[in-house]
């Protein structure tokens, strides 16, 4: 049989906050729902395209890396990763501590072929430990962690920041090389953040409804020159945790059609504007 | 900066080191090299003032919270509604 090259067959998006697992019931019961069957719809979505490997990008939230070493972007080629990072962030993630498979082969491919495409990613080889950016979406859309992974990790925490077409980019890349081998046949792209948040911050607790929307009007409309005009200082108004959004390019640039989103709800009782997406594949 | 942004990392990924900061922070002060304004604001837990200072929020934030201080007294402050 001939060999055929790998292909992304589906990309998803969704906000990560510890909120949506740690303390859905504090939502209004409509918010919660709404977000929730979401979450189950891209399961099921991800489910019928029954990936070989999902792609997870994310940022992290200073639990890997630091002022001291803070890649743009990193790519982690382990065969394992640890998450939640300690119990006690299990307890309020309300995700139990566990091992997530990986990929490491087409981990080790990506962060190759980066390197031949003139991008300079991190290597992260192994040692790389999950926090709510991949521990709280992938609950709900594998909560039996059967898939294995290949994390990539996008700085959303501390600019300066890649810029977006920058990480729109870095998913053109990462479909390229997807199709530039065959082991590995179906891939998912799954990217997780945002929408507007603050963190820390005075504003905390806010959300900046006039931002989701048009970013989410943007994203759904495949327009690549609307959605790429972002500047860090327009994200910056829907706060330090909006920058997270660049999760979202690199899923766009993956696949490079528009995207439904499932759901919006913005839900102060999450600090977050809370949305779900699909690629319109 | 890095000094402080360093010993709040280490905080957030050490409880050990947290309870010993709790217990007497001078020496771990110390041994970070932390001076001036930015040790004023670390000793009193001044978070306001760290993010005045241009610290980053999500590590000032974890910090706090691994040092024990409750979420609604950390916003509090950082909201400048307590000291």
């Amino acid at each position: 049989m001939a060999e055929t090259t790998g292909r992304v067959v589906g990309a998803f998006t969704a906000s990560h906050s510890p909120g949506i697992t740690g303390w859905p019931e504090r939502a209004e019961p409509a918010k919660r729902e709404a977000v929730e069957s979401a979450f189950a719809e891209a399961r099921s979505r991800i489910d019928a395209l029954a990936p070989d490997v999902i792609i997870a990008v994310s940022v992290e939230h200073f639990t890997n890396f630091h002022l001291g070493n803070l890649p743009a972007f990193a790519v982690a080629t382990s065969d394992s990763y640890t998450g939640p990072v300690t119990k006690e962030m299990g307890d309020f993630l309300n995700v139990e501590q566990h091992q997530y498979p990986g990929h490491s082969r087409l981990g080790r491919h990506v962060y190759e072929f980066a390197l031949e495409s003139d991008f300079d990613p991190a290597l992260v080889e192994g040692g790389l430990e999950f926090d709510e950016n991949f521990c709280v979406p992938f609950k709900h859309l594998d909560p039996e962690s059967k898939y294995p992974l290949v994390p990539i990790i996008v700085n959303g925490v501390n600019p300066p920041w890649p810029t977006v077409r920058r990480c729109h980019d870095f998913g053109r890349m990462i479909r390229r090389a997807v199709e530039a081998q065959t082991e590995v046949q179906r891939v998912v792209v799954v990217g997780t953040g945002g929408l507007s948040h603050w963190v820390g911050l005075p504003e905390s607790g806010q959300v900046n409804t006039e931002f989701d929307r048009d970013f989410i009007s943007r994203f759904e409309s495949g327009d690549e020159s609307r959605l790429l005009s972002y500047t860090a200082e327009e994200i910056d108004a829907a706060g330090n945790g909006a920058h997270e959004i660049r999760t979202w390019l690199v899923a766009a640039g993956s696949v490079q059609v528009p995207f439904d989103v499932l759901a919006y709800e913005p839900v102060p009782e999450w600090l977050t504007g809370t949305a779900v997406a699909a690629a319109r594949i | 900066m890095y000094s402080l942004h360093k010993l709040l990392w280490d905080i957030r990924k050490d409880p050990n080191l947290a309870d010993r900061y709790l217990a007497d922070p001078d020496p771990i002060l110390d041994s970070y090299g932390i001076g001036g304004e930015d040790r004023v604001a670390m000793r009193e837990l001044d978070f306001k003032a760290m993010y005045e200072r241009g610290f980053n929020p999500y590590l000032i934030y974890f910090c706090a919270i691994q040092l024990k201080v409750d979420r609604a007294d950390y916003y509090a402050q950082i909201r400048g509604e307590k000291n």
